[in-house]
């Protein structure tokens, strides 16, 4: 009886506590968001909406459609080739964050400095991406200097269909390193110094003590900065629209997943397809949760490991 | 905690009083090479863009904006184009509502996530793993309609146009109440038992334990809220369809992309009015995220 | 339901509102622009005060809007609180009339009496399935004025009147290519909006669609045309950047900075190069535009339509057509090199040019009253994005060397038949 009083207590306490989150989540979020889901299985367009008609149930129909369209098949796939930023930019930002997480002259600005592409306009830092992609461009100058490329064979990296995807893959590693890196830092100033002091005295190396302290303890936040990378890459869009015009090109291998519902609605307001776009949505959400999934099983917590 | 170039040398991290002076001052060396060429990676569209927009236009001569890398040596300084920007766009008006926009929204994401994070992270309770999977599952589920869902509630509740308007609807968000459990996972749980046996309530732990030791995380999520409210401009577009008194200067500085008399100097001075503020409040901030470092032993 | 109702009871009730005091009361309308403010203020606000002053019972709110604006209208309209008078363009024109959310402006007007104001040409821009929608505005024209920079073309031995043809402009780029290491002129062939090679076709006399209104522009002549653009891009008479970026923009960027010998279009694209290099600005001479073999000039125009859910039809009919009126179109005219679609403004005496050393003046002196040529080029087939990005798409293989001209035109052709609805 004691017992469980005490567990109605903390639920109406957990529950005090979640209000504020749930009214406004339930109202701005998950209102909407399930409502778009609902969409997805209904023919709904902007005609609709301004005839003020109600959509129409059509079941499966729109995700019939969706995953027959081969556009769309392209856009899944090279969403899926770009997850390979996600590794990359993870073991980046967290090797970065142990850089800055020195107390050395100057780290302030270092660490701001970091931060800067995360707040550059992406239409600006594209100008100058673009130029270092180009044909005459810096990087296939660079190349040159190191002896690496044939120069008459030289091209631009943002119009081979081998290289364009890996090219913009490099700006959102470039746009995200300093994003996560704030993370990793918030989540080193959680390790107790104690332990580190007690690892350098044992001898521990730089590299052990990253491996058997820092990892371990910074598992929380690795879990959330891979599943925000993740889910960030599978949605992958501003990029691409800046950098082909929104036309995914050359020859659609940047043609992304939600490139497609870009163009059936947001991109294209006056003709949207409500239902179209939102059953891509959902197909796009089901990679995305399989991911997620991934994520948490692969950071899972070893019970006893903290503390 | 120092923490010396982990990954570079196995040798060079193993214990401060066994290191000759030479390999600290080699270390010292790397450390700042790598530190500078990160540097030149990330701020060299910044430097572009500034160069740009601190050029006097009237003196440019022969050479365009685009041509590299003679436009990022400007023949002759100014101020002008920021003057003329701010002047001709009126920003004082919308820097102020951006800055009642902002402060609001960051005011209120930190609130709620630190609130909302709580149970989610330290509590037992029952719905608490149906709870965290809907909240998470809204970082994937399609937003495309949500918009125009939005406006419609904001206008049932009389709150179309209005500052709460723009605000509310962002403020619990998935990735804050996300990051403040991941920081609340990360606290060992010695020091929240400790307290609930010296009596103190839930709140009290909330307040007194787990909110400074994260306070890290409460100002990255701090910094993370400000630029993206800050940058944003098509929710408050939106939101305040019905008054654009209130709009923020995110969407007043598009008016500088006309399709007459595109001016790249006023871009580039627009882009650097929006970003200043962000950076300055994030050179300050960052002694927040630091603080762990502050106590560590010397040498 | 009940929404339904409530809408109504307030439609019957506004209704009865009109018909009782419409008279007396002053309405209010709103009007949106696209990207048009800070830069003429002055000009619409003196419009608006115009129209208030010759219309006491009607106040105008003006709200200018930039990237957002398609997606405002949406919310707008599903709030229930349209704009009355909306800036828009052709694409958006059409998608917006033909998802039913715009007023046809015979509801509000004779058709005789719009045919009377503007150029038909440009007023069939806005005509969709047979019904006129938008209020012609300003307009533009794609060929123009040839605009070209003297230094280059004397060191390439290219003399600018000897350029009558676009076959002539392509041979002329051949030249400057091989003796400066500057490009030409840049040809739209895949801007990132549109189906820029379609213009390519429509501009050398090539038909786009036969007679049943199928597409056809894979015959051997189609083929040939391709063909010649593929193979100067191999050569780099046309930069590849050309499958990325919108003409315009990048002949902008490299005439500044001396890349680019020749451009062609409007005089707005001087305002640019007087801003990133007024000496090369100064240098710049400006004569006819070179045609294909059509011997046409295609263009475009901004409109003014009035939503469907706009509660004050009749007053923003009023405005729309003040703000388009040819007196207000030569007035904005001379505020920017804009193509006024007012019929009649060819005769203009306002649209001469003032200097006749300043490259702009001359521009516009030129184009300013050439509305009447304003070709709108061709139908956009329904279902237009998918059907244009689908023709990009062969037209970026060809050019790439994935596919033959020909076999990309079949593709494109046949795409597009089984698409179109």
């Amino acid at each position: 009886m004691h017992v469980k009083r005490r567990a109605l207590t903390t639920a109406l306490i957990a529950y005090a506590f979640l209000a504020p989150a749930l009214v406004l989540m339930g109202l701005f979020t998950f209102y909407p968001v399930i409502y778009g889901a609902f969409l997805g299985f209904t023919d709904y367009t902007i005609a609709d909406l301004a005839a003020k008609e109600p959509p129409r149930w059509v079941g499966f129909a729109n995700f019939a459609q969706v995953l027959g369209d081969p556009l769309f098949q392209t856009g899944v796939w090279n969403s899926l080739k770009y997850l390979l930023v996600v590794p990359v930019l993870q073991v980046a930002a967290l090797a970065v964050a142990v850089l800055v997480n020195q107390k050395l002259p100057l780290m302030g600005l270092f660490r701001t400095s970091y931060y800067v592409p995360v707040v550059t306009s992406i239409a600006l830092a594209a100008v100058m991406w673009d130029w270092i992609f180009q044909k005459d461009g810096f990087l296939n100058w660079s190349l040159r200097l190191l002896h690496l490329i044939n120069w008459e064979g030289r091209f631009s990296w943002l119009l081979n269909e081998h290289t364009a995807l890996w090219a913009i893959m490099l700006v959102t590693f470039w746009r995200g390193f300093g994003y996560y890196m704030v993370l990793y830092l918030a989540g080193l100033q959680s390790i107790p110094a104690e332990l580190e002091e007690a690892a350098v005295l044992d001898g521990a190396g730089a590299w052990q003590r990253f491996w058997r302290i820092t990892v371990p303890l910074m598992k929380p936040t690795l879990l959330l900065c891979s599943l925000l990378s993740t889910i960030a890459a599978i949605r992958v869009l501003e990029e691409i629209i800046v950098f082909t015009g929104g036309s995914g090109g050359p020859l659609n291998s940047t043609y992304t997943a939600l490139l497609y519902v870009y163009n059936k609605s947001w991109g294209n307001m006056l003709d949207a397809n409500f239902g179209v776009a939102g059953a891509a949505g959902l197909l796009i959400a089901l990679v995305g949760f399989a991911l997620s999934y991934l994520n948490f099983y692969l950071t899972r917590e070893e019970r006893g490991g903290r503390a | 905690m120092r923490q010396e170039v982990a990954g570079l040398s196995k040798a060079a991290g193993a214990g401060r009083l066994r290191r000759p002076r030479w390999r600290r001052l080699v270390a010292r060396v790397l450390n700042y090479a790598l530190l500078l060429a990160i540097f030149a990676f990330a701020v060299f569209p910044f430097l572009w863009t500034l160069a740009i927009a601190i050029t006097d236009k009237t003196v440019v001569g022969g050479t365009s904006i685009y041509a590299f890398p003679q436009s990022l040596f400007p023949k002759a300084l100014t101020l002008g184009n920021f003057l003329e920007v701010v002047e001709k766009l009126n920003l004082g008006k919308y820097f102020l509502n951006s800055v009642v926009i902002t402060g609001l929204t960051v005011l209120g994401t930190l609130l709620v996530s630190a609130l909302a994070a709580y149970p989610l992270a330290r509590m037992s309770f029952p719905g608490r793993n149906l709870i965290f999977g809907a909240v998470v599952s809204t970082l994937v589920l399609p937003t495309e309609i949500a918009f125009i869902v939005n406006v419609l509630t904001l206008r049932d509740l009389g709150l179309l146009g209005t500052y709460l308007g723009v605000v509310l609807p962002t403020v619990a968000t998935a990735f804050g109440i996300f990051l403040m459990r991941q920081a609340y996972l990360a606290i060992p749980s010695t020091l929240m038992e400790a307290a609930r046996i010296d009596g103190a309530t839930e709140a009290q732990i909330l307040w007194r334990v787990m909110v400074p030791l994260s306070l890290p995380s409460l100002t990255a999520l701090g910094i993370f809220t400000l630029v993206g409210t800050w940058n944003a401009y098509f929710w408050p577009s939106v939101a305040l369809l019905t008054n654009d008194d209130l709009l923020p200067m995110s969407v007043a500085i598009l008016k500088l992309k006309g399709q007459f008399n595109y001016d790249s100097f006023n871009v580039a001075a627009g882009a650097m009015i929006m970003m200043i503020p962000v950076l300055v409040v994030f050179l300050l901030a960052q002694r927040f995220f630091m603080r762990g470092t502050e106590g560590a032993v010397k040498g | 339901m009940v929404k339904k109702l409530l809408a109504a009871g307030m439609l019957g009730l506004g209704l009865l509102g009109l018909g009782g005091m419409a008279q007396q009361r002053t309405v209010e309308i709103e009007f949106w622009t696209y990207y048009l403010s800070p830069n003429f203020d002055n000009y619409i606000k003196g419009v608006i005060a115009d129209f208030e002053k010759a219309n006491p019972t009607v106040k105008v709110k003006w709200v200018d809007k930039q990237d957002t604006m398609e997606r405002d209208l949406t919310a707008a309209i599903a709030l229930g609180k349209a704009p009355d008078v909306v800036n828009l363009w052709q694409d958006s024109t059409f998608a917006a009339a033909q998802n039913g959310l715009l007023t046809p402006l015979t509801e509000l007007t004779t058709q005789a009496a719009l045919e009377n104001a503007y150029y038909p040409n440009v007023l069939s821009i806005f005509t969709v399935d047979g019904k006129p929608y938008g209020y012609p505005w300003y307009g533009w024209v794609d060929q123009g004025v040839m605009m070209y920079n003297p230094e280059l073309l004397a060191k390439a031995g290219v003399d600018p009147n000897g350029i009558k043809t676009t076959d002539d402009l392509l041979a002329a780029s051949e030249k400057i290519k091989k003796a400066t290491g500057a490009y030409g002129w840049l040809p739209p062939v895949k801007d990132p909006n549109g189906a820029s090679f379609l213009g390519r076709f429509f501009l050398e006399g090539l038909s786009i669609y036969d007679a049943q209104g199928k597409a056809n522009f894979n015959s051997a002549a189609h083929v040939a045309l391709l063909q010649k653009y593929v193979d100067l891009m191999k050569a780099d008479v046309i930069p590849q950047e050309l499958l990325r970026k919108e003409a315009f923009q990048l002949t902008n960027e490299l005439y500044s900075q001396g890349k680019v010998a020749i451009m062609i279009g409007g005089p707005q694209s001087l305002n640019r190069v007087k801003e990133s290099n007024p000496d090369l600005y100064k240098k710049t001479k400006v004569v006819a535009a070179p045609l294909g073999a059509a011997k046409l000039q295609t263009g475009g125009a901004m409109d003014l339509v009035i939503p469907k859910a706009s509660t004050k039809k009749r007053e923003a009919a009023l405005f729309a057509s003040f703000m388009t009126s040819r007196a207000n179109q030569v007035k904005f005219a001379n505020v920017v090199p804009i193509v006024s679609t007012a019929r009649g403004s060819e005769n203009d005496p306002n649209l001469r040019p003032k200097d006749p050393n300043d490259p702009i003046e001359v521009a516009k002196g030129m184009v300013s009253g050439s509305g009447r040529f304003i070709n709108p080029g061709f139908k956009p087939p329904k279902n237009t994005d998918d059907i244009f990005k689908n023709f990009n798409d062969n037209i970026e293989a060809a050019f790439l060397g994935r596919k033959s001209a020909k076999q990309a035109l079949d593709d494109a052709v046949t795409f597009w038949n089984a698409n179109a609805k």
